[in-house]
C-alpha cells in the first residue's frame, strides 16, 4: 500500500502536517488562556494519577464514542454506497430517535408541532426505545418512498439530490428545534453509578451501551456477509446496474437499506443521550462531520471502513483533549479528514480509483 | 400596513445587501465554477474576523479590508489545493467541515484574547473607524416611511455603501463571466475534460475562481459584521444553507440573481413570520417558535426549489453545473 504513494504526495501531506503543527502552536501561543485551560482541566483530572492514566481513560472513552459513531456512520456509508449519495440529513435521524425516545418516555406533558393539545404518554425506557427505533425505521422508508425514489426515477443529478437532502436536513433540524424546544433533553434522570477498573472510570449504562452497540454492528455484519439479502446489498453497492441485470430488485435493496440507515441512526441516537446524559436539538447535525470524517476515513461507501473509520475519528478527538482544549476536539476530527482527502482520497479500505 | 413597511425594510437592509453580496462570491464558485462550495459561511467569518481583529490592533480601515480579504484568499488557497482535483462531492465536504473547523477555533476558549471565543467581538469594539466616515448626521434620519440611524450600526450610511458594492460586484462579475476568462470557467462547468483537452491549466482556473469568490463572500461578511457584531454562531452552516437558497432562488449564473434572491428572501422570511404572528393564535404557534418555524420553510423551499426549478426565478436551466 505505501510503495503506492508517490513523492509528490507524501510532499504535500508533509506539508500540510508542517502548516497544522505551525498552526497549532500559533493557536497555542497568541491565545495565552489555552495552557492555562487546557491544563487546568487536564491538572485538574491527573493530579491524582497522571497523564498516562488520563490518556487511558481518554483512549477508552474515545473506543466508546468511536463505536457510538460507528452505528451512525455505517448506515451513512451503506447509503453512499448503494444510491452514490452523501446524505446530510442523516445527522437528523440520530437526534429524530433519541428526541421520540425522550417524547415517549418522558413524564412530563409534550405536544406536537401545531397541536395545542398536551400529551402525556411515560412509557418505560426500554420499550419508549424500541418503539422510537421502530418508528425512525419506517420514517427511513417513507422518506425514501417519497423523496429519494421518486428523485431515482426522474433520474436527478446527484448533486442535486445531496443540495435536496441539505434541504431537508435543515427542515428536520428546526423542525426538532420547534418540536422539542432549544434547551438538551435527559431520556432518563436515574442516577448511574460510576465503577473504577484501574485507571477507567465507567458508568454501567455506558457498558450497556457498548454491548448493545458492539452486537448490533456485529449483526449488520452477519447480514451482510451471511444473508441472501446483505449478499444483494453488497452487489447493488459493488454494481447496481450488474447487480439489476443479474435479478437483483435494486429498488427493493435501497428501500432496505434506508430502513437499516434510520434505525440503526436511532439506536446510535438513544445510545449517545444515554452515554453523554442528555441530547440537544442539533446535537446529531453537529455529529454529521465526524459521520462524514468517519466514513471517508474508512472508505466512501465501504461499511466495514464506516467502523474503522469511526473508532479512529472516536479515538482521535477523545484522545486530543489530553493535549488540546476540549472544546477544540471536533476541530482536530474535522482536520484528519482533510488531512486523509490529501493522502489517500479512497480512504483506508477503498480501492484506489480516479476520484477527481 | 405595518407589515408591509417591514418586508420593505427588510429589503433595503444592510444585511440583506451583505447577504447578495456573500452570494455574488457564491455564484463565482457555484454559478460560474460549477463548485460546490458548502462553507461559504466560513469564508464571511475570516472575513470579519481579520477586519474586526486589525481595527481592534488599531490599524487604519483600508487595512484592515485587506487583511479580510487575505485571510479569504489565503484559506481559499489551502481549500483548494487538495481538494480541486477531487471530484465535486469531496470539495463539499472538505469546504463544509473546514468553515465549521474556523467557526470552532473562533469561538474555542484557547482563543479568547483574540477572537471573543463564543461571545464573539462586540461592535462597539471595532465600528467606530467606518462610522466615522459616515457624510450622514449622527441622529435618527427619516426618509419616506423609513426610519434608521445616520452613521451608527444599521444605518443609512452602511445601507449606501453596501448596495453600492452589491452594484460594483455585480457589474464586476458581468465583466469577468462574459470575458474570455469567464468562458473558460463556463466551459469547466459544462466539461471539464474538454476544457483540459484544450490544453488550459483546470486546477489553476478553479483555484482563481475559489479566491475570487471567497474574496467577495468575505466582505459580504465584513459588511454584515458592520451592520451587526462579530458572532462566530451565526456563521454557522445554517447560514451557507441561506445563502444556497437564496442563490437558487434568484438564479445561479445569472447577474442580477444573487441580489434578487437575497431580496426575496429576507423580505419572504419577514412576511411569513410577521404573518404567522397576527394571524396564527398563540397557543399553536408561540413566538418562541416562529424561528424554527419559518427555517423549516426555508429547508423546505430549498428541496423545491432544486427538484422542480433549480435554474430558480431568473435562470436559464442550460447554465446550471447540476
Amino acid at each position: 500500500m505505501l510503495a503506492r504513494l508517490d513523492r509528490r504526495v507524501l510532499l504535500r501531506a508533509a506539508l500540510v502536517f508542517l502548516i497544522a503543527v505551525v498552526g497549532v502552536t500559533a493557536v497555542l501561543a497568541m491565545g495565552g488562556s489555552a495552557d492555562a485551560a487546557s491544563s487546568e482541566t487536564a491538572a485538574a483530572a491527573a493530579s491524582s494519577s497522571g497523564t498516562f492514566d488520563l490518556f487511558i481513560q481518554n483512549l477508552f472513552n474515545g473506543v466508546v464514542f468511536g463505536l457510538l459513531l460507528a452505528l451512525a456512520s455505517v448506515g451513512l456509508s451503506l447509503i453512499y454506497g448503494t444510491t452514490a449519495l452523501s446524505n446530510f440529513a442523516h445527522g437528523e435521524m440520530v437526534t429524530f430517535g433519541a428526541m421520540l425516545t425522550y417524547w415517549l418516555a418522558t413524564p412530563q406533558p409534550v405536544r406536537i408541532p401545531l397541536i395545542p393539545v398536551d400529551f402525556n404518554i411515560g412509557l418505560p425506557l426500554i420499550p419508549a426505545a424500541l418503539l422510537a427505533i421502530a418508528i425512525s425505521a419506517g420514517l427511513g422508508w417513507v422518506q425514501d418512498r417519497i423523496i429519494w425514489s421518486q428523485l431515482r426515477r426522474r433520474r436527478v443529478a446527484m448533486v442535486q439530490q445531496m443540495i435536496v437532502s441539505i434541504g431537508l436536513s435543515l427542515a428536520l433540524v428546526n423542525f426538532i428545534q420547534w418540536w422539542m424546544g432549544g434547551r438538551p433533553v435527559r431520556l432518563t434522570t436515574a442516577i448511574d453509578p460510576r465503577n473504577d477498573y484501574g485507571p477507567i472510570s465507567v458508568s454501567n449504562t455506558t457498558l450497556i451501551s457498548m454491548a448493545i452497540a458492539i452486537a448490533a454492528l456485529l449483526g449488520v455484519a452477519f447480514f451482510l456477509q451471511r444473508t441472501r439479502l446483505g449478499r444483494a446489498t453488497r452487489a447493488v453497492s459493488d454494481n447496481p446496474a450488474l447487480a439489476s441485470a443479474s435479478g437483483i430488485k435494486v429498488d427493493s435493496i435501497i428501500r432496505l437499506v434506508w430502513i437499516m440507515a434510520a434505525g440503526l441512526a436511532a439506536l446510535g441516537g438513544i445510545l449517545l443521550a444515554l452515554y453523554q446524559q442528555g441530547i440537544g436539538f442539533d446535537d446529531g447535525t453537529k455529529l454529521l462531520l465526524m459521520m462524514f470524517a468517519a466514513v471517508t476515513l474508512g472508505g466512501l461507501g465501504h461499511p466495514y471502513g464506516a467502523l474503522v473509520g469511526s473508532l479512529i475519528i472516536g479515538i482521535v478527538a477523545e484522545v486530543s483533549t489530553v493535549w488540546l482544549a476540549p472544546d477544540l476536539k471536533f476541530a482536530t476530527a474535522l482536520g484528519i479528514l482533510i488531512l486523509v482527502l490529501l493522502v489517500r482520497p479512497q480512504g483506508i479500505l477503498g480501492r484506489a480509483e480516479r476520484v477527481g | 400596513m405595518d407589515i408591509l413597511f417591514d418586508v420593505l425594510r427588510t429589503a433595503i437592509a444592510p444585511s440583506t445587501a451583505a447577504f447578495a453580496l456573500a452570494a455574488i462570491g457564491l455564484n463565482f464558485h457555484f454559478g460560474l465554477t460549477g463548485l460546490l462550495n458548502m462553507g461559504h459561511a466560513g469564508f464571511m467569518l475570516l472575513g470579519m474576523y481579520g477586519f474586526a481583529i486589525s481595527l481592534q490592533q488599531g490599524w487604519p480601515i483600508w487595512l484592515a479590508v485587506i487583511i479580510g480579504l487575505l485571510a479569504a484568499a489565503i484559506f481559499a488557497v489551502l481549500l483548494g489545493w487538495p481538494t480541486l482535483k477531487l471530484r465535486g462531492d469531496y470539495l463539499a465536504i472538505v469546504t463544509i467541515a473546514a468553515a465549521e473547523m474556523v467557526r470552532l477555533l473562533g469561538r474555542s476558549q484557547s482563543l479568547k484574547d483574540l477572537t471573543g471565543a463564543s461571545s464573539g467581538i462586540r461592535g462597539k469594539d471595532f465600528k467606530e473607524p467606518f462610522e466615522t466616515l459616515s457624510p450622514f448626521p449622527d441622529s435618527i434620519v427619516t426618509i419616506g416611511p423609513f426610519q434608521m440611524h445616520g452613521s451608527r450600526s444599521s444605518s443609512w450610511w452602511l445601507t449606501v455603501v453596501t448596495w453600492v458594492l452589491v452594484g460594483i460586484f455585480a457589474l464586476v462579475f458581468w465583466r469577468l463571466a462574459n470575458s474570455p476568462w469567464g468562458r473558460v470557467l463556463k466551459g469547466i462547468r459544462e466539461d471539464e475534460d474538454a476544457v483540459r483537452s484544450l490544453g488550459k491549466n483546470v486546477y489553476s482556473y478553479k483555484m482563481q475562481a475559489l479566491v475570487i469568490g471567497g474574496m467577495i463572500g468575505a466582505l459580504g461578511g465584513i459588511t454584515w459584521a458592520l451592520g451587526n457584531s462579530v458572532q462566530p454562531d451565526s456563521m454557522a452552516r445554517p447560514t451557507t444553507f441561506w445563502l444556497w437558497t437564496l442563490l437558487l432562488l434568484g438564479g445561479a449564473a445569472t447577474v442580477f440573481g444573487p441580489v434578487l434572491g437575497s431580496i426575496l428572501f429576507w423580505s419572504a422570511l419577514t412576511l411569513v413570520k410577521s404573518l404567522a404572528s397576527a394571524f396564527i393564535p398563540d397557543t399553536v404557534l408561540s413566538t418562541t417558535e416562529l424561528e424554527p418555524f419559518s427555517l423549516v420553510l426555508v429547508g423546505v423551499t430549498l428541496m423545491l426549489l432544486v427538484i422542480f426549478r433549480p435554474q430558480g426565478v431568473l435562470g436559464n436551466k442550460k447554465e446550471l453545473a447540476f
